[in-house]
């Protein structure tokens, strides 16, 4: 099949785009790895539960202000109601997060990790049942979303058959990226969260509470985990079992980016999207196997994955 | 949709006529096939002719389909189906006019084998399912082993009954299969272009056996009824929530028909995505089973698209309602059930194989005096023809149902507040199907250029 430049900018377009879900998504995994050095498999079901809050909180929203309003003011405000639907979707996550840390994991920090994988994985189950009881089996949808913020046509003003909603996940995706850096980076939360990371005691010692610092991280990974699904929802539907691949693919990021580093999530996360994207054009039975493919050889050329344990830079 | 009965409109077959021929029951009337069956109306209304031959005991069947989930788009239909014919012959008295029947559905998403397995423990006298064609190819040969009926509702491989199972005794399908509903969208794609304007197909299926074999019978008959190229191939994992690779391959491509096999939850998404990137712009779709998500697809995703869609042996406005008035009372009730938008050919899936089995069963009563064995049941449903609310069905020697095909554009109707197809063409099972004893690939193989 020959590949047109066109056409071959859209496919990279669309692989950045599932790259940025994917990081949003393996960045929650990879902070509360990195700081609370447990492995969250449940990760995958707040995410999941993001997207079923979102089309509730979607549905609210959108039915408050109204539908879609015509000009740039219309737009503009539908745009905004959506990006607090997904902030408050995000937020509803907040509590679920600092429950879970405070009332379960924090009893078997000091335990072997095998109890952290099993007390994670009861948590997934229960987070399936939970969705079942609230939303039922069928899948479920929220319509306005997707199709509004295609009818802005951004990429045709460069000439590109490309849809808007892509557009809209990778700006705010890059939001992500850069606000969850300066973060880390800039603020003093971050700066004593990444010594915490780096030396638990020694954080202790100058009077941090790691207790706390323990429940903002695992809340913030469920923040951004529901924050993942709220973007994710809207070209597709929320079902139960939708927690499942990007869980599996968000374990292949991290380990390539290296376990605990957030640079590395984000630089593994786009080399997957890219790269899974490209594979479904050029050889499709290879869409499954290339991430896992790219983690083996990297696992073997850098047994550490490409940035290393996340602390010193994030 | 026609909403009014007139004389003119049944014609010939009136309410009255119809109703008093099967003893006056207006339940029975929907299961016309199992009625005509016997020798006269009384015998509805005796319980057959065995009498006391006949036990009490409830019958015991089970169903496995999809009941959540993106294919529970497609599954529940299946089921709403099967339990409304189960409810109908309970009160028409059940089998035999004295066994009741009682359904126990379980999910097919998760070891489906284990769950069949478990309706012989429990002493299933029948099961009905699955949905999916990869179950149905792990479960058939169980079939065989146990000597238990199965009336698939769908699982609609070619090769069930050529490679996997090639000489069944207790598996039986109900529903058309893929070779003919493949069949059906080639010459419906002839019929709507012209075979002078096709010279580019693509293709994005399921990635299994099922789209695997939808795409594969598609490319040879296309390709013997036009000089077609194939010029993409993708094939998404079921419940895929990302199809844009594939819909941007298909823009690069620009094909003059695009074939899917997509079914439940993937057809909307993928229907919107490809909507949101232009992609009925460049090509027109013609699906077998896109019609299985007529409930489920919004509206604005169909707006502006140019998808026909094939409808397997059931589309509700065929016959007319206004013509038939057992597929008209199915229209109704099956609205009311929870989760039925409108009845899809899945929702046909489920009501038409617990009837092909039901309708066998009365004729061999009627024949033998007594209860059958399983045995009996099987060569009674061997060439057994029957009538559901969606006309006349047939389950041929081989095994695999046979009847009229569907096809239409796929429209979405506000007032019914779901999809429908509009400007429908049939297709008699003999364009669509090869004669017992042909493979279909064989059959495509002797289809002359």
């Amino acid at each position: 099949m020959a590949v047109t430049p066109t056409a071959a900018l859209v496919q990279t377009l669309n692989g950045i785009q599932f790259g940025f879900i994917l990081f949003m998504i393996a960045s929650g995994l990879t902070v509360i790895l990195g700081i609370l050095d447990v492995l969250n498999l449940a990760h995958g079901e707040l995410f999941s539960l993001g997207a079923y809050t979102a089309i509730g909180v979607f549905g609210f929203i959108i039915g408050v202000i109204g539908p879609p309003g015509g000009g740039v003011v219309g737009t503009a405000v539908f745009i905004l109601a959506v990006l607090a639907a997904v902030l408050v979707t995000a937020a509803i996550l907040l509590p679920v997060g600092t429950l879970f840390e405070a009332v379960f994991l924090r009893q078997i920090y000091d335990r072997d990790q095998v109890y952290q994988l099993v007390l994670t994985f009861a948590l997934l189950l229960i987070l399936l049942d939970v969705k079942k009881f609230i939303w039922g089996d069928s899948s479920i949808r929220t319509d306005a979303v997707y199709s509004a913020i295609n009818a802005i046509p951004t990429s045709e003003l460069v000439g590109l058959n490309y849809p808007t909603y892509n557009v809209f996940v990778i700006l705010v995706g890059s939001v992500v990226v850069v606000g969850l850096f300066w973060f880390f980076e800039r603020t003093k939360t971050g700066r004593i969260i990444r010594a915490t990371a780096i030396d638990r005691e020694m954080a202790t010692a100058i009077g941090v509470s790691t207790d706390r610092v323990f429940t903002l991280v695992f809340a913030l990974g469920a923040f951004l985990a529901g924050f993942a699904g709220a973007v994710a929802v809207p070209p597709t539907s929320a079902t139960l079992e939708m927690g499942t691949n990007p869980l599996v693919l968000s374990f292949v990021v991290i380990v390539i980016g290296g376990l605990g580093s957030l640079r590395g999530a984000f630089v593994g996360a786009l080399l997957v999207g890219i790269i899974r994207s490209w594979m479904i054009t050029l050889y499709p039975p290879g869409e499954i196997a290339a991430p896992f493919a790219i983690m083996a050889l990297i696992l073997l050329v850098k047994p550490e994955g490409l940035f290393g344990t996340w602390g010193e830079t994030a | 949709m026609e909403q009014t009965t007139t004389d003119h409109d049944t014609g010939g077959i009136g309410r009255r006529k119809l109703l008093s021929a099967v003893g006056g029951s207006a339940v029975a009337a929907a299961l016309a096939g199992c009625s005509t069956l016997l020798s006269d109306g009384e015998a509805a209304d005796q319980g057959g002719q065995s009498g006391g031959e006949i036990s009490d005991e409830p019958i015991q069947a089970g169903l496995l389909t999809f009941t959540r989930g993106a294919p529970g788009v497609l599954g529940i239909q299946a089921q709403r189906g099967a339990e409304l014919a189960v409810q109908r012959i309970n009160e028409a008295g059940g089998i035999g006019g004295q066994r009741e029947i009682e359904l126990d559905v379980v999910n097919e998403g998760s070891n489906p084998l284990d769950s069949y397995n478990q309706f012989i423990e429990e002493g299933k006298e029948v099961t009905f399912g699955p949905i999916s064609s990869g179950t149905h190819s792990q479960i058939a040969p169980e079939v065989e082993k146990n000597e238990i009926i199965n009336v698939s509702t769908d699982g609609t491989v070619t090769t069930l009954y050529e490679e996997t199972v090639p000489d069944p005794t207790y598996s039986f399908r109900f529903q058309n299969y893929d070779i003919m509903e493949v069949v059906t969208m080639a010459r419906e794609a002839v019929e709507r272009i012209g075979a002078d304007n096709i010279s580019t197909v693509a293709g994005v299926n399921p990635g299994y056996s099922f789209g695997e074999d939808e795409m594969r019978v598609f490319t040879q008959a296309i390709q013997k009824l036009t000089d077609a190229e194939v010029v993409y191939e993708g094939f998404p994992e079921l419940g895929a929530s990302d199809m844009a690779n594939h819909i941007t391959s298909i823009n690069n491509e620009e094909p003059d028909v695009t074939f899917s096999s997509l079914w439940g939850g993937d057809v909307t998404t993928f229907v919107r995505q490809a909507n949101a990137n232009d992609m009925f712009e460049n090509t027109t779709v013609f699906g077998t089973t896109l019609y299985s998500a007529a409930g489920d697809v919004p509206g604005d995703a169909l707006a502006g698209t140019d998808i026909y869609s094939g409808s397997r042996n059931y589309y509700w406005g065929l016959p007319a309602p206004g013509n038939w008035q057992p597929g008209r009372e199915l229209f109704d009730a099956a609205r009311q059930q929870d989760g039925v938008t409108v009845p899809t050919a899945h929702y046909m899936s489920g009501y038409g194989a617990v009837t092909a089995w039901a309708t066998a069963v009365e004729k061999a009563i009627d024949l033998l005096g007594t209860y059958p064995t399983q045995e009996q049941i099987a060569q009674v449903l061997e060439g057994h023809g029957f009538f559901t609310p969606a006309g006349y069905h047939n389950i041929a020697e081989d095994h695999q149902g046979a009847s009229n095909s569907f096809a239409g554009q796929m429209v979405y109707d506000d007032d019914l507040g779901a999809a429908r197809l509009e400007d429908v063409n049939t297709y008699a099972a003999t364009e669509t199907a090869p004669p017992p004893g042909v493979t279909g690939s064989d059959w495509l193989d002797s289809w002359s250029a």
